[in-house]
């Protein structure tokens, strides 16, 4: 609680407070009657009108002042915390100041009749204080578009500001084009706000009140209790009535779940104000955003000669749009310890950090890129957990048990080793053979499954998800609310994957109608259902990975710049159909990564090498900025170590989390020679509470991206769980017998986490606690608050 | 809107209001409010007595006609393995060996005609899953336990005791991965997951100090950590989500762990005549921790008899041996928990649930009419004592164990049939209509949903599930 506040909170200084809206038209009302007075005596040299000036003078000033103080009463009550307010407070206390002075040149001008125009200059200022004052006041209550919204040329201002819909536009509506396209627009966001929140009682699927919203006659011919729409007067509209009653009444829309928005309802008030206009052929229009599928090669724009990688020349034009200057470049240090996390997923050594940092080539960074993406196994280690999570593939997991799924790893590790080009990567996995059909098989649980759940409408999901960035979940059980996708689609796409012709079901319940065969984007090809299955996918695998399905490769590269730089170009990066913050930059990406014929090391090469890549990080004050329609790419976002990352750090600079007995699969298999390996990487290890803990998904599902959010129970498991707290106590041994002093201690430990030596006050803290206890828990306790300091969590 | 947009919002509203909530002790879900018109809350904690693995009603809480066993004997005449005996309500019997829960059932309400859902061929862990998450497995995205649901939607009572707490199973058995997709938040993500204490007698373990660290040693590290942050120069790199979370997390679990609270999870602190009271195996002590966690302002506390196949509940032969075993271990801990919580005066609003995924039945499997795979081989003629049990699966007429959070007292629900298939004959009550009962208790309201890949994804499917409100009183 404020002071303020508890001053007001006494009911004499409330109920005063209050009273400061009424007591304001005293001076208001005086001090402008006042200034008339002496306007008519001063244009019509009448004295003799002036006599009960002071008297009115006397009662403003002094009401002028009271209600100064009641409007301070007035203010620690309600939520008011504008600007307004603030200038609302000073000017009506600079009036009442005025109205003082006016008051006593008014007595000394009676005096000295030399003195008059300064008094009356005075009056005017104050008349115009009060008239500020009084204007900023209704404001405050009335709300600041109190007088604008009845003026006939301001009336859609109130709409303005909505990020993906302007209506300020509406307000000159002249030529009959632009009114067109007008209309198309607020039509499309009158029936994406029926989309989205009525088609699912109120549609072909579900017909409740006999009212349909999603096809214009329907609309317009209402629903039981008649028609829902008078055009051109939304004040007796039904719709507008419904959606405007309070919550608890039975009639109030949506009758549960989310209301709409004020914005929602301004618009589809609008719309039938301007005559509830739906063109036919709107019909055909999609109320949804839909990427295009074909790829684009977007010329590279060369406006800065000193840019070499055409990845910095599209962000170069794109901060030149945002008048942005290039931010900085991230300095040796840091760059090697990010560029390592980033592909290979270890930590770089400290010798190696020193030499990359002593080291005067100038292409020394490109050089290391190339040199960490050459240590096949390291990259195809830390890979692996990308890929295991989009793939759902895990060492253990649901549907083992009962031979209801497959594993894999042993493609997957191979692909990932070989870099296998990324169209045979996704084709040998839609049309498997046995080492990969693991993927398409999906989960298959004992007993029977619900419709949208069987194992070939899974393949259709995931691959819709995972390769096309289309979410195909919805549409899978019904007509989808959030796309165009019908049931019928998602049926046919599943039934390329089965053996017998599927059945329909809505909502788990048979239709009756059976399945065509189908490409989820049609243009691409036509498989042909007379075929096997193989057959079939066969096709399809063909189809989908074709140069013309830029989509798989917007897709993919999206995917990998979301890895690298703590965000796609599009987000989430399972919703391809979103916009993204550079078309230009996403399509050339595409292409290029299909010149290069899928190549995924070619395409990280290019980004990590980008100037792009190497701009310092990104502090993110809240999440949701990452997400949100305004966003402006400014750099790599910081991100959190993977719990992969962590534990694999933790097992080479303090002990073993994993030792290699725990490995799940042997990527030396085949090597003639066997290299000693002294730990287990964490992505080739089966799940377990640790890692859980630290956001290792569950892969029952695809999951396409972790959150790097901290929570209680991951700061439990770190601050008292067994598996860190054993590893520490074998690796605090093990330093106290390697080293023999402190300082040394200190250091290393420094430099193996953080790739740096401690500040003095660093080191002084370390220090203070190794020499009050020198023995192996004081030790574990330093190695532990190290690596759980945000320098070490963080990628930067 | 993306499904991360809403997510992190979410988060974002939750954390800070999770935040704003352990300061004024009182539930989230005020301060996220939603037009949704709310329901006035009739209990804040959950305890779920679990019966892991098929508890046969016959056998416990719903006793039909009693055969004694016999060489040669007809299995198809054998309804009961033990005689009934009278409870504290007139005309309502127990099967032998559950008599002081009897006594206290004058302080519940009894379901007899819980219907499992139908999945097909058996698998324990699949109906574990839709008991616990409402929903049948496997769906599109990770359904949340209803635990995590509870933890989302109201945050914890006492900010250091976790919102979700999970007493008594191990992941190490059987269908272990089968039990861990349905221990989790799901979608919700892992704040909201159950903390784990598979063994209660070591609860203390999860909320001190690592093992061998003295308190003044953890302060000393704690003090440590926090020096080594302000002297980094990382500082001047500011403020970041990741960072702050992180920072923000940490210092929570070291309140956490030396909080006075966590007294509560050590049962030597219990006085020893309560504590033998208890004391029938894991789960009498597992009973006894959520009591003392309960008293201490515990939100949702699952206790199980655990899960293992072919152990406990999951009677496929010597049912009549075992059960008697079973009976022992969960008749005097229950009992004496709601005696405990009736004297402490915490009974009003505590709901407790005492439940199993089904029933189990000597002939048929599955559901009468819809019989699925056979597991159990049953002769016709019973030769030997090892099959004189219920040994099938059955998925037609379960009992519920309901006492407190407002629910009415000294009465009996729904009723199955007297012959076989002893079946629900009478109100039959299914899970979805379950979840809504326990979500209506805590005043979570039927549209309660949550926004996963564009979405809504609702507590009981589509939103369908109603309270049973005449389970109230």
């Amino acid at each position: 609680m404020t002071e303020q506040s508890i001053m007001t909170s006494f009911w004499l200084w409330q109920l005063l407070g209050r009273l400061h809206p009424l007591i304001v038209h005293f001076p208001i009302s005086l001090l402008v009657v006042a200034l008339i007075i002496e306007i008519y005596s001063w244009r019509k040299k009448d004295q003799t009108i002036r006599s009960g000036l002071y008297l009115i003078l006397f009662i403003g000033t002094l009401t002028a002042i009271i209600s100064c103080v009641f409007g301070i009463l007035l203010k620690g009550q309600d939520e008011y915390t504008s600007n307004t307010l603030t200038i609302h407070q000073w000017t009506g206390i600079a009036t009442a100041i005025m109205s003082i002075g006016t008051l006593y040149l008014f007595r000394l001008s009676g005096k000295r009749p030399q003195r008059i125009k300064v008094y009356r200059a005075f009056l005017v200022f104050t008349v115009l204080g009060v008239g500020v004052a009084g204007h900023l006041g209704a404001s405050l209550t009335h709300g600041a578009d109190y007088l604008t919204e009845v003026l006939p040329l301001q009336r859609n201002n109130a709409f303005s500001g909505d990020p993906n819909f302007d209506l300020t536009s509406f307000k000159n509506n002249s030529g009959s084009q632009q009114r067109e396209d007008q209309i198309a627009a607020i039509n499309i966001e009158v029936r994406s706000i029926f989309a989205h929140n009525c088609y699912k009682c109120h549609s072909a699927e579900k017909t409740k009140g006999q009212l349909r919203l999603d096809n214009k006659e329907l609309v317009m011919r209402g629903g039981k209790h008649g028609e829902i729409i008078q055009p051109g007067h939304p004040e007796k509209s039904e719709l507008i009535r419904r959606l405007l009653l309070p919550r608890e009444d039975e009639e109030s829309m949506p009758p549960k779940g989310k209301t709409l928005s004020e914005k929602e309802i301004a618009i589809l008030d609008l719309w039938i104000k301007m005559g509830a206009l739906w063109p036919a052929d709107l019909n055909e229009k999609s109320i949804y955003r839909v990427a295009a599928l074909a790829p684009r090669k977007p010329t590279v724009p060369t406006n800065d000669s000193a840019l070499t990688n055409p990845i910095d020349h599209f962000v170069d034009t794109y901060f030149a749009e945002k008048k942005m200057a290039w931010p900085s470049r991230v300095d040796d240090r840091i760059f090697i310890r990010r560029i390592y996390l980033d592909l290979i997923g270890l930590l770089p050594l400290p010798e190696k950090i020193d030499s990359f940092i002593a080291d005067t080539n100038l292409a020394k960074r490109e050089l290391l890129v190339t040199e960490l993406l050459n240590r096949d196994d390291d990259y195809a280690q830390h890979w692996l957990t990308f890929w295991n999570d989009a793939l759902r593939n895990d060492y253990s997991g649901t549907g083992y048990i009962t031979e209801g799924r497959f594993a894999i790893t042993d493609w997957l590790y191979e692909s990932l080793k070989n870099n296998k080009p990324y169209d045979q990567f996704v084709r040998e996995l839609i049309s498997p053979d046995k080492r990969s059909e693991g993927f398409i098989r999906g989960i298959q649980w004992r007993g029977t499954v619900n419709a949208s759940q069987r194992v070939e409408m899974q393949a259709a999901q995931n691959i819709s998800q995972v390769f096309l960035g289309l979410n195909l979940k919805c549409a899978s059980c019904h007509d989808s609310f959030i796309s165009d996708l019908k049931l019928s689609e998602a049926y046919a796409f599943a039934n390329i994957f089965s053996d017998t012709t599927l059945e329909i079901s809505r909502c788990d319940k048979p239709t009756g109608k059976m399945a065509g065969t189908k490409v989820i984007f049609s243009e691409l090809g036509s498989v042909d259902s007379t075929l096997t299955v193989p057959e079939k996918l066969r096709q399809l695998a063909e189809f989908l990975t074709a140069p013309e399905n830029g989509r798989l490769y917007r897709t993919i590269v999206n995917r990998v710049w979301a890895q690298l730089m703590g965000r796609g170009i599009v987000e989430p990066v399972d919703m391809m159909d979103n916009e993204p913050w550079s078309q230009d930059l996403l399509d050339w990406l595409a292409s290029d990564f299909v010149e290069h014929k899928g190549d995924l090391k070619q395409l990280i090469f290019t980004i990590t090498t980008s100037e792009t890549y190497q701009l310092s990080s990104v502090g993110i004050k809240d999440e949701n900025d990452i997400f949100s329609d305004n966003y402006t790419f400014r750099g790599m976002h910081r991100r959190r170590l993977t719990a992969e990352q962590f534990a694999d750090a933790v097992s080479t600079i303090v002990a073993p989390i994993y030792p290699d007995t725990v490995r799940q699969y042997d990527p030396f298999k085949n090597a003639k020679t066997i290299e000693p390996f002294n730990y287990a990487r964490a992505s080739l290890v089966k799940n377990d509470i640790f890692l859980t803990a630290l956001g290792r998904p569950n892969r029952e599902n695809v999951s396409t991206s972790r959150s790097s959010q901290a929570n209680l129970l991951q700061a439990l498991e770190l601050t008292n769980g067994s598996t860190f707290n054993n590893v520490l106590q074998v690796g605090a041994n093990k330093w106290s017998e390697k080293y023999h002093n402190n300082e040394q201690i200190v250091n290393e430990l420094y430099k193996m986490c953080l790739g740096r030596l401690p500040h003095e006050a660093e080191q002084k803290n370390a220090l203070r606690v190794l020499a009050a206890s020198p023995d192996g828990e004081s030790v574990q306790d330093l190695m532990w608050s190290v690596l759980l300091l945000p320098e070490f969590q963080l990628i930067y | 809107m993306s499904n991360h947009w809403n997510r992190r919002e979410f988060l974002k509203k939750t954390s800070s209001a999770a935040f704003a909530a352990m300061a004024a002790g009182m539930p989230t879900s005020l301060l996220n409010s939603c037009a949704a018109p709310t329901i006035p809350a009739k209990a804040d904690t959950v305890i779920l007595l679990w019966m892991a693995g098929g508890m046969a009603h016959t056998d416990t809480f719903d006793p039909k006609k009693y055969t004694p066993y016999e060489k040669g004997m007809q299995a198809n005449s054998v309804l009961s393995t033990f005689k009934s005996l009278p409870t504290a309500l007139d005309g309502i019997h127990f099967s032998e060996g559950l008599q002081s829960i009897g006594k206290v059932l004058n302080e519940g309400t009894l379901i007899r005609s819980y219907q499992a859902a139908d999945l097909g061929f058996i698998l324990h862990s699949r109906h574990q899953y839709n008991w616990h998450t409402c929903y049948e497995p496997p769906q599109t995205v990770a359904a949340p336990h209803i635990g995590s649901w509870i933890a989302k939607q109201l945050g914890p009572k006492n900010p250091v005791i976790p919102a979700f707490i999970d007493i008594g199973q191990r992941f190490t058995v059987g269908e272990a991965e089968e039990l861990k997709a349905f221990h989790t938040a799901g979608f919700l993500g892992s704040e909201y997951g159950p903390f784990f204490i598979p063994d209660p007698s070591a609860g203390l373990d999860s909320v001190k100090p690592p093992v061998g660290m003295s308190y003044q040693r953890f302060e000393k590290r704690n003090q440590l950590y926090k020096d080594l942050i302000s002297s980094s120069p990382m500082g001047e790199f500011g403020s970041d989500y990741q960072k702050e979370s992180l920072q923000r997390t940490m210092e929570q679990a070291y309140r956490l762990l030396k909080s006075p609270e966590s007294k509560a999870f050590d049962l030597s602190q219990e006085p020893k005549e309560s504590y033998n009271i208890y004391n029938t195996g894991k789960f009498g002590l597992g009973c006894l921790l959520a009591r003392r966690l309960t008293d201490q302002g515990a939100r949702f506390i699952s206790v199980t008899t655990e899960y293992e196949p072919f152990k406990g509940w999951d009677t496929h032969e010597n049912g009549y041996t075992r059960l008697i075993e079973m009976k022992k271990q969960i008749d005097m801990p229950v009992a004496q928990l709601i005696k405990d919580l009736r004297q402490s005066g915490r009974l009003d609003r505590t709901m407790i649930i005492l439940a199993s995924e089904f029933s189990r039945d000597m002939m048929t499997e599955g559901r009468p009419g819809a019989k699925v795979k056979e597991q159990v081989d049953q002769p016709d003629i019973i030769t030997d004592i090892k099959n004189y049990g219920m040994h099938r699966h059955f998925t037609d007429g379960c009992s519920i164990l309901l006492f407190g959070g407002g629910v009415r007292k000294g009465f009996t629900y729904g009723k199955t049939a007297d012959e076989r298939p002893c079946k629900s004959i009478e109100k039959p009550i299914k899970i979805a209509q379950l979840h809504q009962t326990i979500y209506h208790a805590l005043g979570i309201p039927q549209d309660t949903n949550y926004v996963i890949e564009e979405r809504p994804f609702f507590t009981t499917p589509d939103g369908n599930g109603k309270a049973e409100l005449e389970l109230f009183a």
